[in-house]
């Protein structure tokens, strides 16, 4: 009966490996199953790089300081697509003068597409192509707006993600995501993320997790903005620490911090989020 | 920058780099003077009968010395009737290798045995395989007896007719901080006790079941490793700790009463796994959601869960795997041409060798009620099986005949290609995210 108990090890060890403490990147969906993440996040910035990768002290009083929420929709067509929609919803605050604020609010580019299980090994890792299309939520026709770029995009993604190799620990997931995203404007930008995460279980409900983006953006236009999320042509590398916590099945929440330590064109930002993932 | 492009790129270098190191050394070394490996182009060694069937055979000479002689291939039905044969001249220098593609022509529905033989002046070896065609379209006769439905029905009446006392026992010495688990008891069919395991996850309300019923004379254990479901192991009579009455070895515990349809272990054991379900319906104080059970076994567990889905709605799921006794009649024929018995008609070649007046007639008027196929049309839920190829216990053309008179149209089966009776570890990853998907877990 050696069988019948390696058969029993199979379900032991099946269950035991099915249930880490994922996010939801990368991974499948899966048929009949959804998901909702809504994030908030902070960041601000008061120095700059330069486009030497210098440091650039800001003037004094200047700032600027974003508060963000995303709202994550994944929605599980079959065993192998899923259909991903992200909606964001922006609050700006630019100081670019002492006593001079520009506050800017309103939805920001979404993010709706599909992805797709390409390869399954051995429901183990995941290797996954991501086709999406951003929507300006906000008024195109007016110019330049500070809750983005101002034109419609398009972003195809490739993700691997699973458990890690049992040789470098025998818990813990990693995900890495290639990302090639274009805007249709003179001025593109054409840009390129490479984001590596590793997450590792530390009790049965907690997790610390690392994730390291690194963030290039192509544009004819290489002017300075302080706004992120309407800058043009900049790099930069921002590794995040993360804390989660599952509440329930259906409940985790995730609160992390970064900052930026290198770039070009771009600001030093630091900041945090705070998300919680639903599972439907 | 340019630093930080350096240190991210080596780092995703050392990531992939550890992923293709451990892929590698999942592979299996192999040794012998001359190794063989047989690959079918499909991947599960299903093939349709309007395709070629396709094997690419890999020779690697491990000695130092050049070595000359042949490579056959002898293809025979599942029951030993040779269907085709053929073989290739091989010359391997030392170290070196060589890739043969095999082609069979359109075969008809069925499985298949296939041997791959390295015939060296010195050195002989034989790799076997089994590939199958159109499984789905795999048939065969039901010998169901005219009066097996009230059979079955006189038995739930008198399982009903017994009462269950249950007793219910939580174990805090092998309890954890995230488990509690208790020792259940109840009384069964002909007022025999049986016991089993229920493990109850503390952080949450309600759980879905998993009901695990057991292989042949097979001790199940609580089962503490699954966190989104209580875990419910029931160890029928004669099993594990349910052997106050019947405590007998594998060699005899499927001939108890096998000349008496109605004293017949497995009467009381198929009742068994329904007072099981009776206990669960019962106990949903203890956070059991009765709307979501699922039944799931290897081998006569296979068998066992099927029966038990076939006999009692109130089972939502049904996975199994490798099926014991599956239209036994072919597993009969087919046993037939193995070279050596194996179970389970080892132990019923013997018995009937030794048993004057015990004719095969007379087994299969006994063990026609009892043959897992002739419940396979009452099983209405979902189900998953899992195969292996080189199953002898539980030939895959058994099985399959079994899934294929499943009423179910919600249904899916696993091939395990090179798993004799057994699945492998993919089936069961697949087999808990099917449950979470048929489920709606999370």
């Amino acid at each position: 009966m050696r069988k019948t108990v390696t058969i029993w090890l199979y379900i032991c060890l099946c269950f035991v490996l099915i249930t880490p403490l994922k996010t939801f990147a990368g991974f499948p969906i899966g048929k009949y199953r959804n998901i909702v993440v809504p994030t908030f996040s902070y960041y601000r910035q008061t120095d700059r790089f330069d486009d030497k990768d210098h440091v650039i002290k800001g003037a004094p009083g200047t700032s600027f300081t974003s508060y963000s929420s995303n709202l994550f929709i994944g929605y599980g067509i079959s065993r192998r697509l899923d259909f991903i929609a992200t909606i964001p919803y922006l609050y700006q605050q630019n100081i670019v003068a002492p006593g001079y604020k520009l506050v800017d609010a309103g939805f920001g580019d979404a993010v709706v597409g599909f992805s797709y299980n390409l390869v399954n090994s051995n429901f183990v890792r995941f290797f996954s192509i991501g086709v999406s299309a951003i929507v300006p939520m906000y008024n195109i026709h007016d110019g330049p707006s500070p809750l983005g770029l101002s034109a419609f995009g398009s972003e195809v993604k490739l993700m691997y993600c699973g458990n890690l190799p049992k040789d470098v620990s025998t818990k813990g997931y990693f995900n890495l995501e290639f990302a090639y995203r274009r805007y249709y404007n003179t001025q593109g930008p054409d840009q390129i993320s490479l984001l590596g995460t590793v997450g590792y279980p530390v009790s049965k409900h907690d997790q610390l997790s690392l994730d390291i983006l690194l963030y290039r953006s192509f544009s004819s236009n290489k002017e300075f903005n302080s706004n992120i999320f309407a800058a043009r042509d900049y790099s930069f590398f921002k590794p995040q620490l993360n804390y989660g916590h599952t509440f329930t099945r259906r409940f985790s929440a995730f609160v992390g911090g970064f900052y930026v330590p290198f770039g070009v064109n771009t600001g030093v930002g630091y900041g945090g989020s705070l998300l919680g993932v639903i599972k439907i | 920058m340019k630093k930080v492009c350096y240190i991210i790129v080596f780092a995703l270098s050392i990531l992939l780099g550890s992923l293709a190191a451990v892929k590698a050394q999942q592979q299996t070394e192999e040794t012998g003077d001359v190794v063989l490996k047989a690959t079918p182009y499909n991947k599960t060694a299903l093939f349709t009968s309007s395709e070629e069937v396709r094997y690419r055979v890999q020779l690697h000479n491990n000695t130092k010395q050049q070595q000359n002689g042949r490579v056959l291939y002898q293809v025979t039905t599942d029951d030993g009737k040779k269907v085709t044969a053929d073989s290739v001249r091989i010359s391997l220098r030392e170290g070196g290798d060589k890739d043969i593609i095999v082609n069979i022509r359109k075969r008809n529905t069925g499985f298949y045995r296939i041997n791959f033989i390295v015939k060296l002046p010195e050195y002989d070896d034989t790799v076997r395989r089994v590939f199958g065609v159109n499984p789905e379209k795999v048939t065969s006769q039901l010998h169901k007896p005219k009066d097996f439905d009230a059979f079955w029905k006189q038995s739930k009446v008198e399982l009903a007719q017994v009462p269950a006392n249950y007793r219910v026992l939580e174990r805090k010495d092998l309890s954890t901080q995230y488990k509690k688990v208790y020792s259940v008891e109840m009384h069964s069919y002909g007022d025999l006790v049986i016991r089993g395991w229920l493990v109850v996850p503390t952080d949450g309300n309600k759980f879905p079941v998993h009901y695990r019923v057991p292989g042949y004379v097979v001790s199940l254990q609580p089962n503490m490793d699954n966190d989104d479901f209580i875990a419910f192991d029931l160890n029928v009579r004669g099993n594990g700790n349910s052997k106050d009455v019947i405590n007998i070895g594998t060699d005899n515990y499927s001939l108890i009463n096998i000349e008496n349809k109605e004293k017949y272990i497995y009467r009381g054991v198929y009742m068994d796994c329904l007072r099981g379900l009776d206990f669960l319906y019962s106990h949903s104080n203890l956070g059991i959601d009765t709307s979501k059970i699922f039944v799931e076994g290897g081998s006569q567990g296979g068998s066992l869960a099927l029966i038990t889905a076939a006999l009692d709605k109130r089972v939502k799921l049904l996975t199994m795997q490798v099926p014991l006794y599956a239209d036994i009649h072919d597993n009969f024929a087919i046993s037939a041409s193995y070279d050596q018995q194996v179970f389970p008609f080892k132990v019923f070649r013997k018995y009937q060798s030794q048993h004057a007046g015990f004719s095969w007639e007379k087994f299969y008027s006994t063990f026609d009620y009892y043959d897992p196929q002739n419940f396979a049309p009452m099983v209405k839920c979902p189900v998953l099986m899992g195969i292996g190829l080189l199953d002898q216990f539980c030939p895959p053309r058994c099985s399959m005949a079994l899934y294929n008179h499943i009423s179910s149209t919600n249904k899916e089966f696993v091939c395990v290609p090179n798993s004799t009776h057994e699945v492998n570890f993919n089936y069961f990853m697949f087999q808990n995210l099917w449950l979470r998907e048929k489920f709606r877990i999370p």
